[in-house]
C-alpha cells in the first residue's frame, strides 16, 4: 500500500481471500469470509482473532452481524445461508433453496428476515426466526451479486451481472407479516408450504425501478443512509450513483477511475463521500456532490473484493486477495492546544474555538479554516503562541502546509482569516514568543521563522526526522523513529539524545520540568533535559495524555483513562466507552476532546494516584487526609504499600488479623504481631513470631511463643541462656510432671542438678549410670546406696577413669530479668501524623481578656457604620492646583535632543492628588496640597507613609553592564500609554486597608490591646490620607473608614486615659468612672461598644453608681449579643434598680446627645461651641482651635480646609 | 560580518555576556575561535571580570597591551573608571574617542566610562558614529531612556530592528523602551524576559529581574514575588534583586527593613538608598515650612 498521508490503517489481517466483511455494530469485532471457506472474528482494536467458523464448504461470500442479537449470517459457495451464534459458537441452523453460489447475505434492521443473493438469479427473504423462506424474487436474467435491504424503508436494491440494477418494493411482505392476527388460511397455507409458493404474480415484492446504465455486469449495489440515493459498482470500471423518487429513477453520475472491475462500493456513513474497491488494486474516495476523486490508496499485490462501513464510528474494513485491512479515512484526533487556562482547538467544521477550563465554557467560533489544506483534511496539529495570540496550523495535504494566523480578539464567529502566512512544511511548532520552526521531512530541513514567515536560520536535522516538538524555551525535541534528540536552537548543538522508538506524541507537564513521550504502547517520563525517568508499556493503543499539576501523569488508552506516577507505578483510574483525547487534568475533572472535537469532561477519583504520589513525597499528612476522606482500602492498595517497602503504613489500614500479623512481622512490630498471634492463637504463627522476636532480642516474647507451642526443650534452653535458673527448675518439675525423662535430664543438666539426674536414672533403672554420676561428683553415700540396692559391691564393677564433673557454667547477668536493649523502634513519620492527629485539638484558643464570645461578630463587615453627617461636597470640591493640561504640557513627542521629563514629573503634572505628588518626589507640593485640603501641619508622623510611596513608585532594570540600572515607574494605570494619563502605584490601597488593617484594628480592641490598636488605626488614617481610590464608592468607603478609625482611637484613648488614673483619691475616682462612661459614647461596632458598656457597668456598679449601671445595663440589653453577656446585664439591672441612685456624682448624663472632646475628654453638648478636625472630624472644645488634632496627628484643628480629595473622575 | 551575528562563531559567549551570565563568559573556552575572533572574545571576558568587580585583575592583564590596541584601552578605561580612577578614566575615554572613533569596542566602552559620569552628548556623540554595531544601539537606546527620551530610544530600536531583528540585543533593547513606554509593550516585555529566565541556557539574575520587573509594572505581584524570592536564594547578594524586592515589598505591604539592610550592607552606593536618602532630607526640610499656629 502506497503510504498516504490521510489513510490510517488500523488493523490488518494475513489470510485467503477475503470476500465478505462484517462489522459488529458496538463491539471491536469484524467478521470475514475467506475464499478458503473459513470465517473468521477478529478484534481488531487488539489485533486478535477471537474465533474460526468452518461449517461451510468452499468459499464463503456473504456475512453480516445481526445488529441487536448476539448472532451473524453467512452464504457460501455451497448454496447454503448459515446462522450462527458467536457466543455458544455453534451454527444454529442452515437455510437450504438456493441452487447455485450465494454470492451476499444481510440482516433486515428490524424484522427477522435475511435477504440473499445468489447465482441462481434469485434474491430470496428468509425469516430467521421460523426459519422459513418467505419470498423469492425473480426478474435478473443472470447472477445476482448483491441485494440490500433499504436501511429504513420497505425497499430491496439488487445488483446482477445481466448489467441492470433493480429497485424492489416489499411493502407488500411487510403488510403480510407485520398482522399475523389477520392472516388468511390462504396465507398460513402459503407460508407453512413456502416450496410451493407460486412464483408469478406474487405481489410480496415488486420491481420497483430497473437501473439500466452499466455496460457490464453490476457487482454491488448500495443505498445511501440518509438521501435517497444509490451508488453501485460494475465491471465496467465505473461506480455510478443514481437518485430516486417515489415513481421514477435516474442515473445521476458517473465516477470514472477504476482501470479493473470495480468490486463494491458505499456511502461514508457521514460524509458526503463515496468509497469504492477494485480489481485494480484500488481503494478510492470520491465527492458525493462533484463525483471527483478525491483520493486513492493503492495496494502493490492485492486485488480488492469487499469493503464494508462501520454503522457508528469512522472506520472500513476492505477485503483483498490476502486478507483485511480496517483503516480510517482521516485523523480523528483533534488538533489542540492549551494555554493556561484555555484549550484551543480545530472542530470539524474546521473552526477553530477555544474553551475555558474555569468557566467550563465553549467559545463561539474564531476562525474558519476551510480554506486550509483540501476540504477533506482536517488539520494535525495546532501551536498556540499566547504572547502573539497567533495560532500556527498545519495540515497534512500536497505533503504538509502550516498557516500563520492570528486570533482576533473576541470570538466574533467563523471568520475567515485576513492576514494569513503559509508555507510548506509537515510539522510546525511554535518555540519562542517571536519564532517557530517548520520542518519538512522531504528535504529533511527545519527552517526557523520569525512571525513575518521569513526564514532567520535553517538546521539539518538527525537522519530519519519524522516529526519535531517543542523543547522546553528556546529548544526542539526531534523525533526520529529510534530516538529522541533534544536540541538548541540558539547554540544549534544537540544537548541530548535518548534512544526511545516510535515516539508520536511529545506532552509536557505544567511546570515544563518533565514531558512524556508517548508512542503506540510506550509512554517515557523525561526531564526537561532529556534523561529518562520511568517508562512503561501498554498492550493497548496510547492514545494521548495530560498532566496533574501535582505531576502525575494521566493518559488515555483506547478504552481507559490510566496515571503513572514519575517513578513509573501506574494504575487504571477509570474506563472509556469511546476514545478521548485528554487536553487537561484539574482536580477531579480531565478535560478532553471526543473524535467528534467536542470538549468533554470527565470525572475522575484522583484519590489513588494522590495517595500513591504522597507516599513517593513521604508527604504523611497528606496520606492521612486521604485515607480519613475517602474509601481506599483495599487489596490493591495494601499489597502495593507492601511492595513498596511501606509494611508499617499498610498496616495502619488493615482489619484482617492474617495480613496484619504478616504486615507487622515485615515491619518488625511485635507488639502487634503479638496482638493478632494470639487473637488467630495457630502454632505456626507463634513459631514464625517466636523466631523473629528472637532476632529482635526480645526473649520475653520468644519464651511466650514457646510456651504457647508447648516447646519444653526450647523453653528449658531459652531458659539456661538467659539464665532464668527459677523458670529452668520450673521446667524440671513441668518435665518430672509430664515423665519425660529426657527433658527432665536435659533440665537437670542445664541445672547442673545432681541429686535430680541421680534420681532420674534410678527410676529408669539405669542404676549403673546413676551410680557413675553420684560417683563422679563426689556422692559417696548415694553411691553407696546404689550399690547396696543393685546388691552389688565396689569390688564386681569397673569404672572408667573419672575427670571433674562438668560445671554448668552459672550465668552472671540475669538477662533473663529483661529483653535485650533493642534500639527502640521510632515511629515512622507516618504514624507520627496519625498520632499527632488524635493529640491535636486540645487546646482552646488563648483567652482574651474580654468576653471570647464576642469573636465572630466583630467580624461584621465594614458596611454596618454608620453614616457620618458630612458634607459630600466637601470631598471633591476645591481644586487647588489646577492642572492646565494642554498649555503647560511639554510635548515629549519632539525630536530636539536633550534630556526629556521623567514619568514622574509627568505624574505631578497629571494629577491634583497629594499621593500622586509624593509618588513623583515631589513632597513639596503634596504637602501644599495636604495643607490646603486638610490643614495637615506636623508631617513628621506622615513620613513612613510618603517614603513608603515614594520607594514603590520605581524599579531598577539593570541594562548594560557597568552603567546604572534603568529606572521604571511603576504605574497604576497598567493599560495607559499616553504620557498625560499615567499615573503612579499606591501602595496599601483602599481594599488593604479596609480588608487587612482595619480588621488588625478590630483584633487589637477585641484582644484590648489599646495602644497597639490607636497606633494602627492613626495608621490607617495616614495611609487613607494619602491614597488615591477609583470611584465615588470607593470616596464614601474611604469616608467612612476615616469616621470608623477617628471612633475608635477617640474610644481607646479615653479608656487608655482612665487606666492611667488612680482611684484612690475621690476625683481620680470621679474622673475614672466619666472616663468609663465616656468610653461608650464613640460609635465602635456594636460587638465591642458592648464590649466599652461591660466594662462601664461593672466599674459604676462596684463604685455603686447603680444608676449609671442600671443606664449602661439597659444600653447592653437594647444592643442585644451574646447570652452570657446579657446575663450579666441582666443581673446587674435587677440589683441596680432596688435603688437607681449614684454613689459618686459625676459629668455623664446618660439622656443628652453629646460628643467627647478628643483633646480633653469631656463632653461637648449640642449647642455648646466647638470645633472640628478638618480632616477626620474630630471634635474638640474651642479651646484647643490651632493645635495638631490628637487624632490624626497630622492636621490642624478648625484649620480653613476645602477637604481630601482621593479621586478624580475621569482619571482611571 | 558582524562576528556577532546569528552565524559567527562569538554569538553564544555574546548572548552569555548579554545576558548577564558573567561567570559562563569568563570560563568560555576561546582557544577554538579563529584568530581574528580571539580579541573580541577577550575583550568580553575582560569585561565580564569588571562586571564581577573584578577590575584591578582587569587592569593588570590589560596593562601591557593597552598602549597599542585601542581596544584594551578602552577596556583599561573602563576598569579605571570602576575602580574609582574617575579622572584617568575620563582624560583616556576622551582620548580614545577622538583617535579611534570607528573602533567599536572603544565606542561601546569609552561611550560606556563617558555616560556612566555623566557626559552623555559626548557619549551619544561618539556612539553614533557606530556601524552596524548593535552594542553603540543598545547603549544609544540606555542613554535616550536615561534621559527621558523614549521617543529616540524607541526610534533607535526600531531602526536597528530592520537590519538584526533576530539579535538578542535588540530583544533587550526593546523591551527596555517597552517598560518605559507600558501599556501592552509591558506584557511584550515580560515575554521576552520570561523566555530568557525560563530556559537553563539563559537563567541569569539579569534576566530574572527582567522579568520580575515586568510583572511588577503589569501588577501581577505574587508572580513577581515568586520569581524574586526564588532568584533572591540562588543570588543573596544581587543589588537589583534586592532593590526591586524592596519595591515589590512596600507595593505587597510588607516589611522592608531587613532588605534595606542587605542592600546597605552590600551595594551601599546603590540609587535606591541615595534617592531615599535624598528624599527623607527633602521631607525633613519641606516639613519644616509647616507647623500649627498653638502649639500644644
Amino acid at each position: 500500500m502506497q503510504s498516504s498521508p490521510n489513510m490510517l490503517t488500523k488493523f490488518e489481517s494475513k489470510s485467503s481471500r477475503a470476500k465478505g466483511i462484517a462489522f459488529h455494530p458496538k463491539r471491536p469485532w469484524i467478521l470475514v469470509s475467506l475464499h478458503s471457506s473459513t470465517i473468521q472474528l477478529w478484534d481488531y482494536r487488539m489485533g486478535t482473532l477471537i474465533d474460526r467458523f468452518e461449517e461451510h464448504d468452499g468459499p464463503v461470500r456473504g456475512i453480516d452481524f445481526h445488529p441487536t442479537q448476539p448472532m451473524f449470517v453467512s452464504g457460501g459457495d455451497d448454496y447454503k445461508i448459515k446462522v450462527w451464534n458467536y457466543q455458544t459458537r455453534r451454527c444454529m441452523f442452515t437455510l437450504n433453496g438456493h441452487l447455485d453460489y450465494v454470492r451476499t447475505v444481510f440482516f433486515h434492521h428490524e424484522l427477522p428476515w435475511i435477504l440473499s443473493a445468489s447465482d441462481d438469479q434469485t434474491i430470496r427473504i428468509w425469516n430467521w426466526q421460523n426459519r422459513s423462506l418467505i419470498c423469492t424474487m425473480t426478474g435478473h436474467n443472470h447472477y445476482v451479486m448483491c441485494a440490500q435491504f433499504h436501511p429504513t424503508e420497505d425497499l430491496i436494491a439488487s445488483a446482477s451481472l445481466d448489467q441492470s440494477v433493480r429497485i424492489w418494493d416489499i411493502s407488500g411482505l411487510r403488510k403480510k407479516h407485520s398482522a399475523p392476527t389477520t392472516i388468511s388460511f390462504e396465507d398460513q397455507m402459503a407460508r407453512a408450504n413456502p416450496s410451493q409458493a407460486d412464483m408469478f404474480g406474487n405481489t410480496d415484492a415488486v420491481v420497483k425501478f430497473v437501473l439500466e446504465g452499466h455496460d457490464r455486469g453490476v457487482n454491488w449495489v448500495s443505498f445511501h443512509p440518509t438521501l435517497p440515493l444509490i451508488v453501485s459498482a460494475g465491471d465496467d470500471r465505473l461506480i455510478k450513483l443514481w437518485r430516486m423518487s417515489d415513481t421514477k429513477a435516474w442515473e445521476v453520475d458517473t465516477c470514472r477511475g477504476h482501470f479493473q472491475n470495480a468490486s463494491a462500493c458505499l456511502f461514508h456513513p457521514h460524509q458526503d463521500l463515496i468509497l469504492s474497491v477494485g480489481e485494480d488494486k484500488t481503494i478510492r474516495c470520491w465527492d458525493l456532490n462533484k463525483r471527483t476523486s478525491v483520493q486513492s490508496f493503492k495496494r502493490d499485490l492485492d486485488r480488492f473484493w469487499v469493503i464494508a462501513a462501520h454503522p457508528e464510528i469512522n472506520l472500513f474494513a476492505a477485503g483483498h486477495d490476502t486478507g483485511v485491512m480496517v483503516f480510517k479515512l482521516e485523523r480523528e484526533r483533534p488538533a489542540s492546544a492549551v494555554y493556561q487556562n484555555q484549550l484551543f482547538y480545530i472542530t470539524k467544521e474546521k473552526h477553530v474555538k477555544s474553551y475555558d477550563f474555569g468557566k467550563n465554557a465553549e467559545s463561539p467560533p474564531m476562525l474558519s479554516l476551510r480554506k486550509l489544506g483540501s476540504p477533506w483534511v482536517p488539520p494535525r496539529t495546532l501551536s498556540y503562541n499566547p504572547a502573539e495570540r497567533a495560532i500556527l496550523v498545519t495540515s497534512p495535504t500536497d505533503g504538509g502546509v502550516y498557516e500563520l494566523i492570528h486570533l482576533p480578539r473576541d470570538a466574533t464567529g467563523a471568520v475567515e482569516p485576513t492576514d494569513v502566512k503559509r508555507g510548506q512544511g509537515s510539522s510546525a511548532v511554535f518555540v519562542a514568543r517571536n519564532r517557530f520552526a517548520v520542518f519538512s521531512q522531504g528535504n529533511q530541513q527545519v527552517d526557523i521563522k520569525d512571525l513575518s514567515n521569513a526564514t532567520t536560520k535553517s538546521i539539518k536535522p538527525p537522519a530519519g526526522t519524522t516529526d519535531i516538538y517543542f523543547g522546553g524555551t528556546g529548544c526542539l525535541l526531534f523525533i526520529t523513529p529510534t530516538s529522541v534528540v533534544l536540541f538548541d536552537i540558539q547554540q544549534k548543538k544537540q544537548l541530548a539524545e535518548l534512544a526511545v522508538s516510535g515516539v508520536k506524541y511529545v506532552v509536557w507537564s505544567n511546570d515544563g520540568l518533565y514531558a512524556a513521550l508517548l508512542s503506540k504502547h510506550n509512554v517515557t517520563i523525561v526531564t526537561k533535559t532529556l534523561e529518562q525517568v520511568s517508562s512503561l508499556h501498554e498492550t493497548i493503543r496510547i492514545k494521548s495524555a495530560a498532566w496533574d499539576d501535582a505531576g502525575v501523569l494521566l493518559y488515555s488508552t483506547l478504552n481507559h483513562v490510566k496515571y503513572s506516577l514519575l517513578n513509573g507505578d501506574n494504575g487504571i483510574i477509570r474506563t472509556l466507552d469511546q476514545t478521548v483525547y485528554l487536553v487537561k487534568v484539574k482536580g477531579r475533572s480531565v478535560y478532553c476532546l471526543d473524535r467528534s472535537a467536542k470538549p468533554r469532561v470527565l470525572d475522575i477519583d484522583p484519590t489513588e494516584y494522590r495517595f500513591k504520589l504522597a507516599l513517593v513525597k513521604r508527604n504523611y499528612d497528606e496520606m492521612l487526609q486521604i485515607i480519613k476522606t475517602s474509601s481506599l482500602v483495599g487489596q490493591s492498595i495494601i499489597s502495593y504499600l507492601q511492595k513498596k517497602g511501606y509494611p508499617e503504613i499498610a498496616l495502619q489500614f488493615v482489619q484482617d488479623p492474617q495480613t496484619r500479623f504478616e504486615l507487622a512481622l515485615e515491619c518488625g512490630n511485635l507488639e502487634v504481631a503479638i496482638e493478632m498471634a494470639r487473637e488467630l492463637d495457630r502454632p505456626n504463627l507463634w513459631n514464625r513470631l517466636g523466631a523473629e522476636a528472637l532476632a529482635h532480642g526480645n526473649h520475653q516474647t520468644v519464651e511466650m511463643a514457646y510456651q504457647k507451642q508447648r516447646n519444653f526443650d526450647k523453653l528449658s534452653f531459652l531458659y539456661l541462656s538467659t539464665g532464668d535458673q527459677e523458670k529452668l527448675s520450673r521446667m524440671a518439675k513441668i518435665a518430672e510432671h509430664r515423665g519425660d525423662f529426657t527433658s527432665r535430664f536435659q533440665n537437670a543438666i542445664y541445672r547442673g542438678d545432681v541429686e535430680d539426674r541421680i534420681q532420674m536414672f534410678k527410676e529408669v533403672d539405669l542404676y549403673p549410670l546413676a551410680y557413675l554420676t553420684a560417683k563422679s561428683h563426689g556422692l559417696t553415700d548415694e553411691a553407696e546406696s546404689i550399690l547396696e540396692a543393685c546388691g552389688l559391691t565396689e569390688d564386681q564393677i569397673t569404672l572408667p577413669t573419672i575427670d571433674e564433673p562438668l560445671r554448668v557454667p552459672q550465668p552472671i547477668v540475669p538477662t533473663f530479668k529483661a529483653n535485650w536493649p533493642v534500639k527502640a523502634a521510632a515511629h515512622s513519620s507516618f504514624e507520627k501524623a496519625l498520632l499527632g492527629e488524635v493529640g491535636a485539638g486540645d487546646d482552646e484558643p488563648a483567652a482574651i481578656e474580654f468576653e471570647p464570645e464576642e469573636e465572630d461578630e466583630a467580624v461584621a463587615g465594614r458596611d454596618t457604620f454608620e453614616d457620618e453627617e458630612e458634607d459630600v461636597a466637601g470631598w471633591d470640591m476645591g481644586d487647588e492646583i489646577n492642572v492646565e493640561e494642554d498649555a503647560e504640557f511639554v510635548n515629549v513627542e519632539s525630536a530636539e535632543a536633550g534630556a526629556g521629563s521623567t514619568e514622574a514629573d509627568l505624574w505631578a503634572r497629571n494629577s491634583p492628588l497629594a499621593a500622586d505628588h509624593v509618588a513623583a518626589g515631589s513632597f513639596e507640593t503634596a504637602m501644599q496640597l495636604l495643607n490646603r485640603q486638610v490643614g495637615a501641619v506636623n508631617f513628621a508622623p506622615l513620613k513612613p507613609r510618603f517614603l513608603e510611596i515614594y520607594k514603590g513608585s520605581k524599579t531598577y532594570l539593570p541594562a548594560s553592564a557597568s552603567l546604572p540600572p534603568l529606572v521604571n515607574y511603576v504605574r497604576r494605570t497598567v493599560e495607559e500609554t499616553d504620557s498625560r494619563k499615567v499615573l503612579p502605584v499606591i501602595p496599601r490601597d483602599l481594599e488593604t486597608i479596609a480588608n487587612v488593617d482595619l480588621q488588625e484594628g478590630y483584633a487589637a480592641m477585641r484582644a484590648n490591646k489599646l495602644e497597639e490598636g490607636v497606633q494602627i488605626f492613626k495608621g490607617i488614617l495616614h495611609s487613607i490620607l494619602l491614597n488615591t481610590v477609583s470611584s465615588e464608592a470607593e470616596v464614601e468607603q474611604a469616608k467612612k473608614i476615616i469616621a470608623t478609625a477617628r471612633e475608635y482611637i477617640l474610644a481607646m484613648s479615653i479608656e487608655l486615659e482612665r487606666r492611667s488614673l488612680s482611684t484612690d483619691t475621690p476625683e481620680g475616682l470621679k474622673r475614672s468612672l466619666e472616663l468609663s462612661a465616656y468610653f461608650t459614647i464613640p460609635k465602635l461596632e456594636v460587638a465591642h461598644r458592648q464590649l466599652a458598656l461591660m466594662a462601664a457597668m461593672k466599674f459604676a456598679f462596684a463604685n455603686k453608681n447603680y444608676s449609671s449601671a442600671l443606664s449602661f445595663a439597659n444600653r447592653m440589653l437594647a444592643n442585644g449579643g451574646s447570652p452570657k453577656l446579657l446575663e450579666q446585664a441582666r443581673k446587674i439591672k435587677l440589683q441596680s434598680e432596688r435603688s437607681p441612685q449614684d454613689k459618686v456624682d459625676i459629668e455623664f448624663d446618660q439622656f443628652a446627645e453629646f460628643d467627647i472632646c478628643a483633646a480633653s475628654y469631656t463632653p461637648i453638648y449640642g449647642g455648646s461651641p466647638s470645633v472640628s478636625d478638618p480632616f477626620t472630624g474630630a471634635k474638640y472644645h474651642e479651646q484647643y482651635k490651632g493645635t495638631v488634632c490628637r487624632v490624626s496627628e497630622v492636621t490642624e484643628i478648625g484649620a480653613p480646609a476645602s477637604g481630601l480629595r482621593l479621586f478624580v473622575p475621569g482619571q482611571y | 560580518m558582524d562576528p556577532f551575528s546569528a552565524e559567527g562563531e562569538l554569538i553564544n559567549i555574546h548572548n552569555a555576556f548579554h545576558q548577564g551570565q558573567y561567570p559562563a563568559v569568563i570560563e568560555f573556552d576561546t582557544s577554538a575561535l579563529s584568530p581574528e575572533n580571539q580579541l573580541p572574545a577577550g575583550i568580553l571576558q575582560l569585561r565580564a571580570q569588571i562586571a564581577l568587580g573584578q577590575s584591578d585583575a582587569v587592569l593588570a592583564d590589560v596593562a601591557g597591551g593597552a598602549d597599542d590596541t585601542p581596544d584594551l584601552a578602552a577596556v583599561k578605561a573602563l576598569a579605571q573608571h570602576t575602580t574609582g580612577d574617575i579622572e584617568s578614566a575620563y582624560t583616556l575615554a576622551q582620548d580614545l574617542a577622538e583617535n579611534y572613533p570607528d573602533n567599536s569596542t572603544v565606542q561601546v566602552l569609552a561611550g560606556t566610562v563617558l555616560q556612566a559620569q555623566g557626559h552623555s552628548e559626548e557619549a551619544l556623540a561618539l556612539l553614533t558614529k557606530h556601524q552596524g554595531n548593535l552594542e553603540a544601539v543598545a547603549l544609544i537606546v540606555q542613554i535616550h531612556l536615561h534621559q527621558n527620551r523614549s521617543d529616540l530610544a524607541l526610534k533607535e530600536v526600531q531602526a536597528a530592528k530592520r537590519w538584526a531583528q533576530d539579535s538578542l540585543l535588540v530583544n533587550l533593547a526593546e523591551s527596555w523602551v517597552g517598560l518605559r513606554v507600558g501599556g501592552e509593550k509591558y506584557q511584550a516585555a515580560f515575554y521576552v524576559y520570561e523566555e530568557l529566565a525560563s530556559a537553563p541556557s539563559t537563567a541569569a539574575p539579569l534576566s530574572i529581574v527582567g522579568q520580575a520587573v515586568a510583572e511588577l509594572h503589569l501588577g501581577r505581584l505574587p508572580e513577581a514575588e515568586a520569581a524574586l524570592s526564588a532568584a533572591l536564594e540562588k543570588y543573596p547578594d544581587e543589588a537589583e534583586l534586592i532593590a526591586n524586592t524592596i519595591v515589590l515589598n512596600v507595593l505587597a505591604g510588607k516589611p522592608t527593613e531587613e532588605l534595606e539592610q542587605r542592600l546597605q550592607q552590600t551595594h551601599p552606593s546603590h540609587a535606591l538608598l541615595s534617592d531615599i536618602q535624598e528624599k527623607s532630607d527633602l521631607f525633613d526640610t519641606a516639613a519644616l515650612k509647616y507647623a500649627p499656629r498653638v502649639s500644644s
